[in-house]
């Protein structure tokens, strides 16, 4: 069963073609990797998915259902979460408030429950502040939660991000570059920590990442990109041996 | 908070005793008290739209405009004959002026959601000529309609026997057959501050909500809480109409103390009079804004023994309190923190 669909999407910038007739899946509770040299257009398709982009041709179907007309807080409505290759969290709220923004979304207090706050409104509040509180803890998140984001460690914010994310209660999570910044003993519970998610929310992960070691290590299927054409796909260890892959990320031999 | 609701029937029973001394505040203070009242309210309901959402508004004078006009020819045309039908007493009037108060700011609102819709898809200096030039085509506009006085300001209407009302016509027959009713003053301690409590209140809880951290998540990253979830679009309007309904009742307020409005009393420098105290108060925090507001009101009065040097004084204690305190009064030190002062780490440009 695939959960997401890229059906030969394209996009062009002008007369740049950033995608290129695309055309992969990620399946029900997969973790797929998304790899590419710089400038392949792997964040261009997170933006196709979770609609910042519209593409210029081709369809994305989330659950059998076309997503393309979809404003980004629909697409994250319907399931899909993100996160940002340059840490995008809010400067001027907390480390909990952070996480609370993607409560919003099936949050029953609007308005006017929030401003006359009835006795529905802590009760939900409190529930939200629990949830927030395991998603802290399972992410090792030990910190004082009233704390601006902004003070965290940079490794520790790329973790608040993926929180943030799945606090959206998302089917698909995206992660861009993950591992960006990190060092090498970062990198490995971090590895662990997205296996982890994976089995506990019953979620598929779509991960573009620059570190070979963290792709290989977790990915059950990778995909390769080059000038926004997919130029292989299949399981780490083919990839790995993939003539076509080598050529893009070190360049053609010397023949003498 | 929980206690939050006790707090607010403890403010306005206090409120309203406050009130019953009133007769005894020597009027320039009374009226002072009253101008700071007004200003409160512009100031925080502004504050929710720059200094919460981040929508750099410069337009709030038009809708307080709206508001002010609004409800004074409400109260002036049709008063009369609907106080008759709940009786003179003080309950009728109390009633009416709450419904006239709301159908300005209410009328304010409209125009936010109008002005909000299109202009909100713009961003920083852009939406502030945008709001800007909208507030002065509000009064131009009313500048040119002489039924609400155009620009000699709108004082009274003049209620012919034979039913025909004008304004003009009075200065032609200025002696019998007609009745007299001005802009009724109705604001007094009592609603100023009971709208003064409300905004605070409603905004504060607003803002401690899990929905209310949706508006500083827009005005701190649009993309991030898009991808959160959140309707930015909508949010972002929403801020406006109620920022905009609130300067709106500010208006009727006004309109219904002074019992004249002109439509030089809503110009440009009205617009940035309120800007001012959100800044000097610190964009997003209501206690800082309400103290920046009452300060702003107080100090051109204090200054008045110094009349000559009033205004350079003025400008003068504007630029040393951004030299000292950019963030305003009671502003969030972006670059400083809230507790620990440990700087986040190099953040390196993920390639």
């Amino acid at each position: 069963m695939e959960i997401l669909t890229l059906n030969n999407c394209t996009i062009r910038f002008g007369g740049l073609t950033a995608v290129d007739s695309l055309t992969t899946h990620v399946g029900q509770n997969e973790l797929v990797g998304m790899i590419g040299p710089n400038g392949a257009g792997k964040t261009t398709v997170f933006n196709i998915i979770t609609g910042v982009y519209d593409p210029t041709e081709g369809d994305v179907l989330f659950n059998g259902e076309s997503i393309v007309k979809y404003k980004p807080f629909e697409v994250t409505a319907k399931g899909i979460a993100r996160t940002f290759q340059n840490i995008r969290l809010c400067q001027s709220l907390s480390i909990r408030d952070n996480v609370k923004v993607s409560y919003n979304k099936s949050c029953k207090s609007r308005l006017v429950s929030s401003v006359i706050q009835p006795g529905s409104y802590f009760k939900e509040e409190n529930e939200i502040d629990e949830d927030i509180d395991r998603l802290l803890e399972m992410f090792d998140l030990h910190v004082d939660s009233d704390d601006y984001a902004k003070n965290l460690p940079y490794g520790e914010q790329r973790k608040l991000e993926i929180v943030r994310a799945l606090a959206t209660k998302p089917q698909l999570l995206l992660l861009d570059e993950p591992a960006a910044g990190m060092n090498p003993s970062e990198k490995k519970d971090l590895m662990k920590l997205i296996q982890t998610v994976k089995e506990k929310f019953k979620i598929s992960i779509l991960l573009v990442e620059h570190d070979m070691s963290v792709v290989m290590g977790i990915c059950e299927r990778i995909f390769v990109l080059d000038y926004g054409k997919k130029i292989a796909e299949g399981k780490p260890e083919e990839i790995q041996k993939d003539p076509k892959v080598i050529l893009a990320y070190l360049g053609e031999e010397v023949k003498k | 908070m929980r206690n939050s609701k006790l707090l607010f029937l403890v403010s306005v029973v206090a409120i309203f005793g406050i009130n019953l001394l009133s007769g005894s505040i020597n009027q320039y203070y009374y009226q002072i008290i009253i101008y700071a009242g007004i200003n409160i309210i512009l100031a925080t309901s502004l504050n929710l739209i720059n200094g919460y959402t981040g929508q750099f508004s410069l337009g709030h004078a038009g809708f307080m405009a709206i508001g002010a006009y609004l409800s004074a020819s409400i109260s002036t045309y049709f008063a009369p004959q609907l106080i008759a039908i709940l009786g003179e007493g003080a309950f009728g009037h109390a009633v009416w002026f709450l419904v006239v108060l709301l159908i300005g700011g209410l009328g304010a609102s409209v125009a936010g959601l109008i002005v909000g819709v299109p202009s909100l898809r713009l961003k920083g200096d852009y939406l502030a000529i945008t709001t800007l030039g909208f507030s002065e085509i509000i009064r131009v506009v009313i500048q040119n309609l002489n039924i609400i006085g155009a620009s000699q300001g709108f004082r009274s209407i003049y209620v012919y026997d034979n039913g025909v009302r004008s304004l003009e016509a009075v200065q032609e027959y200025s002696n019998i057959g007609y009745k007299f009713y001005e802009v009724p003053k109705y604001t007094d301690f009592f609603w100023t501050f009971l709208v003064v409590a409300i905004i605070i209140f409603g905004i504060t809880n607003l803002m401690r909500s899990t929905y209310g951290r949706g508006f500083i998540a827009v005005k701190d990253d649009e993309i991030a809480a898009e991808s959160m979830g959140i309707n930015t679009t909508k949010f972002k309007v929403t801020a406006f109409v109620i920022g905009a309904f609130f300067a709106g009742i500010a208006g009727g307020l006004y309109a219904h103390f002074i019992q004249y409005v002109n439509p030089e009393d809503f110009n440009f420098l009205r617009s940035v009079e309120i800007v001012v105290m959100v800044i000097l108060g610190g964009m997003g925090s209501t206690l800082g804004v309400v103290i920046a507001a009452i300060i702003l009101t107080i100090l051109p009065e204090l200054l008045r023994d110094v009349q000559q040097y009033r205004m350079i004084i003025y400008a003068l204690l504007i630029i040393i309190m951004m030299l000292l305190r950019p963030q305003g009064l009671f502003g969030i030190n972006i670059s400083r923190g809230k507790k620990k002062t440990r700087p986040a780490e190099e953040k390196s440009k993920g390639a």
